[in-house]
Formats: C-alpha cells, sequence, structure tokens
C-alpha cells in the first residue's frame, strides 16, 4: 500500500513537474491572464526528453445571436495518468480556400479547456455555405503540436416559449443560413435542456417538421433560481451537415428556489447556540463556580476567625 | 498547633525535606532547568520561523503537541479521581499518598494547556477564544472545562495544605523569612478550633465530590474534541468514557510511579508501604481490564464494520510497516504486562508495580499519539498533487524538545513542591484512632521490596 502511495506521488509530481514547465509565471491569476506560457519549460523538457502528444478536441457551437463558440480542450497522457494542460496558447484560425486567416487566440484554464467567440458577420464561408475552422497548438519543447479542424454549414436555431394556461412548450424553428435565404430544415432532433449546476437537464426532445419547425413540451414544478427563474436551452448536437447549435431563454417557469438555507435545525455554526446548550452550560457552570464560591467564602471566615486553641 | 505522636514523629521525619534544598535538589533543578532552556531555544525558533520548524502541515495538522496535551490532561486523574473518591469513601490508606495524588493534578492540568498554547499558531490571536467564544465548539467547551478543572483542583489541593501550613509555621521552621511569611499567609490564621476544623472539613467534603464529576466531564469535553469529528478513527460514541477511563489508568501508573520515587527519594518506606503498591496496583489492574475492554471493543466494530476510511486508519494501525509496531506495544505494556504483573502474586511487588506502571504510561502516550496522527493521515478527501511530507507526520526536534522541556517542567514542579510542603500530610494523621491503623509501626519492617537504601 505504501509502495503504491509513493509510486502515486511519484507520478503526480512528475505530472505536476511537466506541466509546471508549461505554465507561465508571468500572472499569478492564471484563469484570467492572457499570456502564452509555452514559451518557459525548458527545464521541463530537460527532466522529461520524450515530448508528450497532446489530445486537442475541438467543437464549434453556432449561437442564436450570430456568433460562434469555438471551444477546445487540450489534455494527454503523462506517465499513463490524464493531465489536462491548462494555460496553454491555443490559436484560431478560419480556413477559406485551404488559406488560414487567423482569429485570434486564448488559453485554456484549470481544466485544460478554452473558448473563442467570433461573430458570424465576418466569417466567409466556401461555395456550399460551409465554414472551416481550425484550432492549433503551437507545440513546445516538451509537448507535440496539435491541430483539429471543423466544419459546418451555417444554420440558425431559434426558440419561442409558449405559456398557454398551466401548459407550457418549447417551439423551436432550425432554418439553413448556408446558401442564401433561409430554409427550413427538416427532421432534425432538437433537444430542450434547463441549466443546472452541473451539466444540463434534458426535459424534452422533438423533430423538426417541414418547416424546420418543432412544439417540445416543458414540465411544470421544476426548482429554479430564488425567484423562479428557468435558463431554457434548445440545443442541436452533433449534427453532420450543420455541427452544435445552441440558443437560449431565461424564462419564469420555475418554482422558486431560495439560495439560502433558512430550515437550520442543527445550526451548530449560527450566531446564537441551541437553547438546551445554554441552559446545559450554565446550570453546569453555576453549579461548579458556585461551590468554590461557597468554599472560598468559607475560607474567608477561617482567616476572620478570632485564633484562640481548641 | 499541636502535633500528636504520630503527627510529631511524620513531621520530624520530613522536616529536613523542607528545610533545606540540597545539593541533589540543586541538581536536578538545574538539570531541568537546563532541559527547559532547551526547549526555550526550540519555542523561539517556532515563534520566529513559525510551523513550519514543526512537522505538522496541512494534513496532519495536530502531532505531538496535541498528544502530550491529552496525556498530562489525562495524569492529572490521579488526585482528582482518586484522592476524590478515596476521600468520600474514608478510606484510611489513602492519607500518605494523597497529597502526591493531588499534586499530579495541579501540575499537570498547569503544563497540558500549554501544549495547546505551542499547537496553536496565531497566539496573537488567543484573545479571541475569550472574547468571541462560540458555545457551540468543542473548543470553547475544552477552554471552559479545563480552566475549571483547574480551578477545583487547585483548591482541593490548598484545602489539604491549610492545617500543613500553619503546622509549618508554627514550627520555627530553619527556613527564610519569605517562607515562613508565606507560610503564615497560606496558612488563613488556622488554630485548629473547632469550628476551623468544621469549615475545613464542609469545604474538603464539597470539592470531593464536586471534583469527580467534573474531573469527568473535562476528560469527555476532551473527547468530544475528536468524537464530534467526522473523521476515521475518531466519529466515535465511546470516546467519552474511553477516554476518561484511560485517564484515571495513566493517572494511577504516575501516581504509582511518583509514589515510587518519593519513597526511594526521602525514605518513606514507613509512610507509603508496600500495601499502598498493591492496592493501587489492584486499582491499576481493574482499570487495565476495563480500558482493555473499551479498546477491543472500539477497534473490533471499526474493523468488523469495515468502513472504508475507518478500515484504511485500521489497517495502518495492523500494519507493522506503519503503525503496526506502536499499536502492538500501545497493547501489550498497556494493558497485558500490568494486568499480568499485579494479577500473579510472586511479582507484585513495588519495584515491579512501578517498573509496568512506567511501561503502561509510556504506553498509554504512544496510545494518544495514534489516536490522533493516523487518523490525520487518512483525510477523507485524498490529497492530490502534494509533496509526501505534507500527507505523512513526522515530528521535528523542535517539537520533541518542547515535549521533553514539558517533562522536565513536570519534574522541576515536583522537585520544589517537595521542597516547600511535605509529601505525607502531616495533618491527615491522628486526628482520629483509626488514623494509627493506617500508619502501624510493626508494618514497616515487613516491607519486601529491596529499594529501600
Amino acid at each position: 500500500m505504501k509502495k503504491r502511495f509513493s509510486e502515486n506521488i511519484k507520478i503526480k509530481l512528475l505530472g505536476a513537474i511537466v506541466v509546471a514547465g508549461l505554465l507561465s509565471v508571468a500572472s499569478p491569476l492564471a484563469g484570467t491572464a492572457q499570456t502564452d506560457s509555452t514559451a518557459q519549460n525548458a527545464d521541463a523538457t530537460q527532466q522529461e526528453p520524450e515530448l508528450i502528444s497532446p489530445s486537442l478536441e475541438f467543437a464549434a457551437v453556432q449561437k442564436s445571436d450570430n456568433s460562434i463558440d469555438l471551444k477546445v480542450r487540450l489534455r494527454g497522457k503523462v506517465n499513463g495518468q490524464s493531465i489536462n494542460f491548462y494555460k496553454i496558447k491555443i490559436s484560431f484560425f478560419q480556413v477559406v480556400n485551404e488559406e488560414d486567416i487567423p482569429l485570434g487566440f486564448s488559453i485554456t484554464d484549470g481544466s485544460g479547456k478554452t473558448l473563442f467567440n467570433v461573430t458570424g458577420d465576418s466569417l466567409k464561408t466556401d461555395s456550399e455555405g460551409n465554414l472551416h475552422f481550425k484550432a492549433v497548438f503551437a507545440g513546445n519543447k516538451a509537448m507535440d503540436p496539435a491541430e483539429e479542424v471543423v466544419a459546418m454549414k451555417r444554420a440558425l436555431l431559434e426558440m419561442t416559449p409558449i405559456k398557454e394556461d398551466s401548459l407550457l412548450s418549447i417551439q423551436v424553428k432550425l432554418s439553413d443560413l448556408g446558401t442564401g435565404p433561409a430554409t427550413p430544415i427538416k427532421e432534425a432532433t432538437i433537444g430542450v435542456f434547463v441549466k443546472r449546476s452541473f451539466l444540463p437537464l434534458k426535459v424534452g426532445e422533438g423533430t423538426t417538421d417541414e418547416n424546420g419547425e418543432a412544439t417540445i413540451e416543458f414540465p411544470n414544478g421544476l426548482p429554479g433560481d430564488p425567484k423562479g427563474n428557468l435558463t431554457v436551452i434548445a440545443r442541436l448536437d452533433e449534427n453532420e451537415i450543420y455541427g452544435n447549435l445552441e440558443t437560449t431563454s431565461v424564462q419564469n417557469w420555475g418554482v422558486p428556489v431560495s439560495d439560502k438555507i433558512e430550515n437550520q435545525p442543527r445550526a451548530l455554526w449560527s450566531t446564537h447556540p441551541p437553547i438546551w446548550m445554554l441552559i446545559t452550560f450554565i446550570v453546569l457552570m453555576v453549579t461548579v463556580w458556585g461551590h468554590y464560591i461557597v468554599i472560598v467564602y468559607e475560607l474567608f471566615r477561617l482567616r476572620k476567625e478570632k485564633p484562640h486553641t481548641s | 498547633m499541636e502535633l500528636n505522636k504520630y503527627q510529631q514523629e511524620i513531621f520530624n521525619h520530613q522536616r529536613p525535606n523542607i528545610e533545606k534544598f540540597g545539593r541533589r535538589a540543586w541538581g536536578w533543578t538545574i538539570f531541568y532547568l537546563l532541559w527547559i532552556g532547551v526547549g526555550g531555544y526550540a519555542l523561539y525558533l517556532q515563534v520566529v520561523k513559525g510551523h513550519e520548524v514543526t512537522g505538522m502541515r496541512d494534513n496532519v495538522v495536530w502531532g505531538l503537541y496535541i498528544a502530550n496535551f491529552i496525556f498530562f490532561i489525562g495524569i492529572s486523574y490521579a488526585g482528582a479521581v482518586i484522592s476524590g473518591i478515596l476521600h468520600i469513601l474514608k478510606v484510611e490508606w489513602r492519607k500518605p499518598i494523597i497529597r502526591i495524588a493531588e499534586m499530579i493534578t495541579v501540575v499537570s492540568t498547569i503544563i497540558g494547556p500549554v501544549f495547546i498554547l505551542l499547537c496553536v499558531g496565531r497566539l496573537d490571536r488567543l484573545h479571541h477564544l475569550f472574547l468571541y467564544p462560540r458555545l457551540q465548539s468543542p473548543i470553547t467547551w475544552d477552554v471552559l472545562a479545563i480552566g475549571t478543572y483547574f480551578t477545583g483542583s487547585a483548591i482541593f489541593l490548598y484545602l489539604a495544605l491549610i492545617k500543613d501550613f500553619a503546622i509549618y509555621r508554627d514550627a520555627k521552621l530553619n527556613v527564610p523569612k519569605w517562607k515562613q511569611k508565606l507560610y503564615k499567609v497560606l496558612a488563613l490564621g488556622y488554630k485548629g478550633t473547632p469550628s476551623q476544623k468544621k469549615h475545613i472539613s464542609i469545604s474538603m467534603n464539597l470539592m470531593a465530590i464536586m471534583i469527580v464529576p467534573l474531573a469527568i466531564i473535562v476528560h469527555s469535553v476532551l473527547s468530544w474534541i475528536f468524537g464530534m469529528t467526522l473523521r476515521p478513527g475518531w466519529h466515535s460514541t465511546i470516546f467519552g468514557p474511553y477516554f476518561v477511563l484511560a485517564a484515571i489508568y495513566s493517572g494511577t501508573g504516575v501516581l504509582i510511579m511518583a509514589m515510587w520515587v518519593y519513597r526511594r527519594m526521602y525514605k518513606l518506606n514507613s509512610y507509603i508501604q508496600d500495601k499502598h503498591f498493591v492496592y493501587l496496583g489492584y486499582i491499576m489492574m481493574i482499570l487495565g481490564a476495563a480500558y482493555g475492554y473499551f479498546t477491543f471493543s472500539e477497534y473490533l466494530t471499526n474493523w468488523y464494520g469495515s468502513e472504508k476510511w475507518d478500515n484504511e486508519v485500521v489497517s495502518k494501525l495492523f500494519n507493522l510497516k506503519e503503525y503496526g509496531w506502536q499499536f502492538l506495544f500501545a497493547n501489550v505494556a498497556g494493558i497485558i504486562l500490568p494486568i499480568a504483573i499485579v494479577a500473579i502474586p510472586k511479582t507484585r511487588k513495588p519495584n515491579l508495580i512501578a517498573l509496568v506502571s512506567l511501561f503502561m504510561v509510556i504506553a498509554l502516550w504512544v496510545k494518544r499519539y495514534l489516536i490522533i496522527v493516523p487518523t490525520l493521515e487518512t483525510p477523507l478527501l485524498p490529497m492530490q498533487d502534494t509533496r509526501p511530507e505534507f500527507v505523512k507526520y513526522s515530528a521535528t526536534w523542535v517539537e520533541w524538545a518542547l515535549t521533553l522541556a514539558g517533562i522536565a517542567t513536570f519534574f522541576l514542579f515536583f522537585t520544589l513542591m517537595s521542597k516547600f510542603v511535605t509529601i505525607i500530610p502531616i495533618s491527615e494523621f491522628g486526628e482520629t484512632e483509626k488514623t494509627k491503623a493506617a500508619i502501624p509501626e510493626t508494618e514497616a519492617p515487613k516491607a519486601k521490596d529491596t529499594d529501600t537504601p
């Protein structure tokens, strides 16, 4: 057990050394500083002669505001252990006629992820209305370079929340924007989700008709924020032609749930102690210290007594 | 104060001890002071450099200091419970040993909490504990309980000393004037009138009744610091009685050792007789058996339950490459050996009982260490991406130096106190005819121990 423990520590330390070599020391605010750390890793390469082959996961999500989120996750295995590479510079390009047009760069966070948002107006499509993006990690002395390409056809996913009496539903409309005017996309499966603390909660699903529309029932009674608001998300996931599309809307359809815990029956961290504890404490202390006072009083009387022999 | 024959005899025997400090006493005092000096230097380093000079880190935040704290508070039970109960039950043979027991209580209650201060990182905020206490916190309970306990123990010891102070005052001892004045002040004008005797008697009885439940509450509260925490090896319902029992047990061991040392040092064989060792040995044996039962019950439950984290702690205690040897020693020397030595008539001798008490006391100190460290080395949330020394605890020389300084302070207090008051309480004897039986002159020659100088 001890051996396994020390091996585990060794692996983690080695991984940490390699990653630390990749990190920027320019700013202690790792997650917010837009700095490239890949140039400052000479120490790490001396300790790790074999280059690490990172895996670059790349996805694009078309938003309803005509912008596109380019999402990257950079990770890899170091000594058999999966490591997220953070504070790594990822460059983004649009590929037009085999030419890479730089869009900008972003730095990965602690989980090895980064997001780069581009506005749709400035983007050029090819003759078939497709967009091509490339995410590139240039590599460094410790790691091999990595790149990934995604392509998707321009499309738009719109969402209309409908409330009729107590019945709630979401109407979605999916349109192709790749070639000329918007045309409906049929037989596409749209999922409806609600934003939760960790991953979105799927609450319904529907398939678009020939008008590119679908109506999906929405459940009542979902817990919302303190005001009862829910963030509703409609998503088309991993479509072969259009990739990922997403649109969100905040609706006051949830049950208000306070973020403050009001019922604290065992709240020992509260300002005041429970009454039973207070009573027990007072009774014990008064009893004991009361006896002490009586004894000190007895001694006081002893001292005051006139000296005479028995 | 007029003394009867027995009292005069006892006083005359011990008179030189409080009149002269002696070379040997000076030698030991200097030795202890040097020992404490090393601890002082270690403390200086700890204050200047911070707790990084100790083995304690984010993960294992308690180590030797807290083990020492529990240990010293534990041995304070010698006086509180043993002398309290024996006083209430009017057991005659308690008289020669009662003062040693009460002294152990007061001295160890002074030293124990000092280790808490050594463990606290921000001493400059210590007053916050009193300014902003939270009654819901076991730490607050502990501060209040130990403060109350110390006050009670000090009063109990003082009450038992008042009559003797009056004897010292009236005996025209060959001591410095300041010492004579101090005896006079502390005697509170006691002359032995019936009224004064009544006041003392009422106070003593009240304190004897108070001190026993108080001691039980104090050590229960101490155990709850662990028991109230959701950590493997700590969160146990039997921790309260388990701690109380272990405390009385270790206190008995220290009392036996102190009796042995004083008997040998001041030639008190006529008063601290073999039967005192045997009687306390019987108490130790019964407590040892009960302590063994609690230990077995606690670890059997954890082991059998096989809950993930509990199991991890238990496996560390059973693994000889981790804490197995210490755990084995704690149980053999702490349970089996004392029971065996006292149970066998041939080995039921003062020297052996004292020796086995020493082993038992060390074993119980090791046990306190094993309660604290393996649990803290088994966090509920696994430690990742951290240095091994942050996960494993290893005490540094600074902690050992301060631990030894604490033990030296304990011995120093005892050396100084034995030069200020008589170890055998004079006033306790001869007040009734029954007390005659407590020190029958014919018993002294029958003593079979061989350590008599």
